[in-house]
């Protein structure tokens, strides 16, 4: 009897000990957006594969529509419950970063920083602390209606961008209809592609005759009837631009080639008509419409976490890895040698329009860049009181040189009280960050950007309200 | 009459038409697996039409689970929404206490104060209560509104003196006179909060997305929003899917008329 | 109308659960919130206060100037709404053949995700738009309008949105209320030859006086809170003249997470519900019976 009860406590005591020596399981969970059901086998692949690896390790891995990822993100950080990873674009990148809701991942990158593109990381960097693991990267191409061009005489796809508003003009002339759609919500980043300087010693530079010329430019084209009058101000035009050239009312469509793919869906008929060219180069020298998504680490995650978290955000983005996600998803790697891959330059015979604008893509893909002004606080009513002013000398409501000399008026004030907040608070003076906001040419480096283009999912999304 | 009948249905048809017309381009885009979605002008009538885009909704989501959510969330809502509500607007009607202006002031209060960070404190609050992932969590935070407890107030306004009067004199205790007598003399009104309660939780999506973290868990609301993935989405299924998450609702609304409708004997023509 | 110490109690315990919930779930969110917008609340770092700084940053901003201008306009669609409303509830509230389904019909544009509603009227306001194509097809108009991208049309664009939405919830109210209204009285009305117009003036609307008082009172406040057509149609745009007050909050708020904006800015809206709130209180309850 005696001894029974002691085989049992023995048993136990062993039981208990095998318990505590096994590895406690750590989890990981990362979030990406809008990735199911179409890149189910991927993910759920890298994951079993991972896990099988490392044992100790499991990886959950969650899938979040578009519209919902930023408050879930904001919701768990703040109640403390955040995931590992998640995955964003590079201006949610810097409004958390700048919020202080993302951890740095200096330390985590390690030696695979020379992995990735210089360029990816480099967008990626704000206050001098790198905040991402580069994933993939959509680059604009120009797709034009051949119909529409033949019928205005054009041959050949515009090089630059006087190109594009005189071919727009044009189109409207000959065909009546609208050539172009630029997103002249993000003027700011058309005006610093074209090697415009927005702020210039922590004032408002674009007041300038040369940034006057250029708004007149579009005010020009915007009469002769070529660029699309509706939503051409929209804070994300991009969906009512889609939408005309898919309808046949618009000449040409600044778009990564996913939205080229989408264009095939909708409308077979266009998409027939549909020809392909790389975006055109500013002459600094950087394409238009570059978009970064990476995966971030958010801010509150468990520090004794981080070497693993690390690991498995260094394997999701491997060379490999990034390949064989951007030949699915027809975008562009992050990962250097991933992108040197011939697959992106090759056009495979008998492709349709969205093949073609894959390899047209991977020729501008080395000169993109997400671009937006960084470094000052509340930028986006500046640039808004910027817009407003553009839109009414586009339009021809105000003459152009009083409308910038207003806004830059309100950018001055502004500007000068945060100046002096921040002498007072012994932070960087704006005056200095800003003075490299004037982009210089090829290479791009530093905390000059220009605001990318959208992406073509709308703000709104399907989701209902109706607090009546 | 008859001059009459048909003027009645013509204005009836007019502003019907106003109001119907967005939601059967939808319908006809949905039913179309044909030209072009955005040609000009417009159609109206399904090109080549089938059923293969509610096909591919069903196949690209998983409907029925979503579907499921969302019943289960609606009908929790509706009865606890009625439940406490009425509950909470019978007192504020009919009866006389000290701090009763206070009360009613402060679910008052409710509809007029911001509630921005509403859905972030509750989402704390939530999580401390361990609700997260579960309905309860999705349903309690917005299950009594000043919104319902008003209106449900002002149908027990409407009830005769009389009847509650007898009722006491009888010995009834408060709560017997509330669910036996109150209660169904109130039912049209009950009705009526109820099929806009449904509607609204239905729609809801801010919310159950916030504290479900499972997508397995997420209602229809949120479900749709899988069809317009970054990669690959088409016009035509996302109107199918939508039109699929719209039904149910015009469905319910339909079918649940003759309980707010009573009475049309000798109505008013 | 009872009263006594068994009553109170009985009161209180009806009372209670959607007390403690509304304590827990509206009172406490709403004071929090009301703090922070006299803070630099930023979600992770530490807080503190900074007074009447971010309403002296709104009231210095065009955009919250703009909306709550805006958000005051819009007051004017009440009366359309519920005149509308309530015709449309009088028109159905009969058993024609096929009734039900026109009433359905009025109550789809309520039951509408408002991102559906967007894309519908973006389409429809769109300058190569249904509406554009229809004027001109009858000759109403020689040009196309354009309608969303006119900063005077644009917003009343967004109103009519707005109305559209509303009169279904509300024909819904006024329906079941007009069910209270006793055939008797009606029928006492005929036989005295009081004619529709008179019997609708003296016997429905005064017995609807309650639901006109609350339906106003709620599309009151709808209209001074409304956001979501300006984020599905707009987005405060052409030339920043379609932002309303509430627009601008959620704007800051979700958008870019300047929380304190955000509160301050509907801050400022509450006490605007409150005042107008009361004023209708006042002027348009119904006398005691």
């Amino acid at each position: 009897m005696k001894i029974k009860l002691l085989l049992t406590a023995l048993m136990a005591l062993g039981a208990a000990t095998l318990v505590a020596a096994a590895p406690p399981v750590q989890k990981i969970e990362f979030w990406t957006f809008s990735m199911k059901p179409k890149f189910t086998p991927y993910f759920e692949g890298l994951a079993r594969s991972y896990e099988a690896a490392h044992p100790g390790i499991k990886i959950e891995w969650v899938d979040f529509p578009w519209d919902i990822i930023q408050t879930k993100l904001v919701t768990r950080i703040v109640a403390g419950t955040p995931p590992a990873l998640v995955n964003l674009n590079v201006p949610w990148a810097d409004e958390f970063a700048r919020d202080g809701l993302l951890t740095p991942v200096d330390e985590l990158l390690q030696g695979a920083r020379q992995r990735y593109l210089a360029s990816t990381l480099e967008d990626l960097t704000f206050g001098g602390k790198t905040y991402g693991f580069p994933m993939y990267s959509n680059v604009a191409v120009i797709s034009y209606n051949t119909d529409i061009f033949k019928a205005a005489g054009l041959t050949r796809a515009p090089n630059s961008l006087d190109e594009q508003l005189a071919f727009a003009r044009q189109i409207a002339q000959r065909t009546g209809k609208a050539g172009l759609c630029p997103a002249l919500s993000k003027i700011d980043g058309l005006m610093m592609q074209q090697g415009l300087p927005v702020i210039k010693d922590g004032r408002a530079a674009f007041n300038s005759p040369a940034h006057v010329a250029l708004v007149a430019k579009l005010a020009a084209t915007y009469k002769a009837g070529g660029l699309l009058k509706d939503s051409l101000f929209a804070e994300d035009n991009f969906p009512a631009a889609i939408d005309a050239y898919k309808g046949g009312r618009l000449g040409m469509l600044l778009a990564p080639p996913t939205a080229v793919k989408r264009i095939e869906t909708d409308a077979k008929d266009i998409y027939a008509k549909t020809g392909v060219a790389p975006a055109p180069l500013g002459p600094t020298g950087i394409a238009d419409g570059g978009w970064l998504v990476h995966f971030a680490v958010p801010a509150g995650v468990d520090k004794k976490l981080l070497p693993q978290i690390g690991e498995f955000a260094r394997y999701l983005t491997n060379d490999a890895n990034q390949l064989a996600f951007a030949k699915q998803a027809s975008v562009y790697p992050a990962a250097a040698e991933a992108a040197r891959d011939p697959f992106f330059l090759a056009v495979p015979p008998g492709a349709g329009a969205a093949e073609k604008a894959v390899s047209a893509g991977a020729v501008s893909m080395p000169h993109s860049h997400t671009l937006y002004v960084s470094g000052v606080t509340d930028y986006d009513e500046l640039r808004r009181s910027l817009v407003k002013a553009v839109e009414a000398g586009v339009t021809g409501r105000q003459d152009i040189q009083q409308a910038l000399d207003a806004a830059a008026a309100i950018w001055n004030k502004k500007l000068a009280r945060q100046s002096k907040l921040s002498r007072i608070q012994g932070q960087t003076p704006i005056a200095a960050q800003l003075a490299s906001s004037q982009p210089a040419l090829m290479p791009l480096s530093g905390p000059s950007r220009i605001w990318g283009q959208t992406p073509n999912a709308a703000q709104a999304g399907w989701g209902a309200g109706g607090i009546w | 009459m008859k001059t009459r009948t048909v003027l009645h249905y013509a204005v009836l048809c007019a502003i019907a038409l106003v109001c119907v017309f967005p939601f059967w381009w939808t319908v006809v885009t949905a039913l179309s697996t044909e030209g072009n979605v955005f040609a000009f002008p417009p159609t109206f009538w399904p090109k080549s039409p089938s059923l293969a885009n509610f096909e591919e909704a069903f196949r690209v989501i998983p409907f029925l689970a979503f579907f499921k959510n969302s019943v289960l969330i609606a009908a929790l809502t509706v009865f606890w929404k009625l439940a406490l509500c009425s509950m909470a607007a019978y007192p504020l009607a009919r009866m006389h206490f000290r701090g009763r202006r206070l009360v009613f002031g402060l679910i008052l209060a409710t509809l007029v104060l911001p509630s921005e960070v509403n859905f972030l404190v509750n989402f704390i609050t939530v999580t401390k209560l361990s609700l997260v992932d579960t309905y309860a969590g999705v349903i309690l935070p917005n299950v009594v509104t000043a919104v319902a407890i008003l209106l449900l107030k002002q149908a027990f306004e409407e009830v005769p003196q009389d009847l509650i009067d007898a009722a006491r004199v009888d010995g009834a205790s408060e709560w017997i006179i509330f669910t036996r007598i109150m209660l169904p003399l109130i039912a049209p009104w009950l009705a009526t909060v109820g099929i806009l309660t449904a509607v609204e939780a239905w729609n809801e999506y801010i919310w159950p997305s916030i504290v479900m973290s499972k997508p397995d868990e997420f209602p229809l609301s949120v479900g749709v929003l899988y069809l317009r993935g970054t990669f690959g989405s088409s016009t035509r299924v996302i109107a199918a899917g939508t039109v699929l998450t719209i039904l149910p609702t015009l469905a319910a609304f339909l079918f649940t008329q003759r309980y707010f409708m009573r009475g049309m004997d000798g109505a008013v023509k | 109308m009872v009263s006594g110490r068994r009553t109170a109690l009985a009161a209180w315990l009806f009372l209670a659960p959607a007390l403690v919930l509304l304590a827990a779930f509206s009172f406490w969110p709403v004071g929090f919130g009301s703090y922070l917008a006299f803070t630099d609340y930023s979600l992770i770092r530490p807080t503190s206060s900074v007074g009447l700084d971010n309403f002296r940053y709104i009231f210095d901003n065009e955009m919250f100037v703009t909306g709550l201008k805006n958000s005051l306009v819009f007051l004017l669609m009440v009366p359309f709404v519920q005149i509308g409303a309530l015709g449309l509830a009088v028109l159905v509230n009969n058993r024609l053949p096929g009734i039900r389904l026109f009433r359905a019909a009025f109550y789809v544009p309520v039951v509408t995700t408002v991102s559906v509603v967007g894309i519908m009227w973006g389409f429809m306001f769109h300058e190569q738009g249904a509406l554009n194509y229809m004027l001109m097809a009858l000759r109403f108009v020689d040009a196309p309008v354009g309608w969303l991208s006119n900063d005077t049309l644009a917003l009343f664009c967004i109103m009519f949105v707005t109305l559209w939405r509303g009169l279904g919830w509300y024909m819904v109210m006024y329906l079941a209320a007009l069910q209270a209204v006793p055939a008797e009285m009606q029928e006492a009305a005929i036989l005295d030859g009081a004619s529709r117009w008179q019997r609708f003036w003296k016997i429905t609307v005064p017995m609807l006086h309650p639901t006109i008082m609350v339906c106003t009172i709620l599309s009151v406040l709808a209209a001074l809170k409304a956001y979501q057509e300006v984020d599905v149609l707009t987005q405060g745009g052409p030339m920043n003249s379609t932002f309303t007050a509430l627009y601008y909050s959620y704007d800051q708020g979700l958008k870019h997470l300047k929380l304190p904006r955000a509160l301050a800015a509907s801050f400022v809206v509450s006490v605007f519900c409150v005042g107008i709130a009361m004023l209708c209180l006042r002027y348009l309850k119904p006398r005691q019976k």
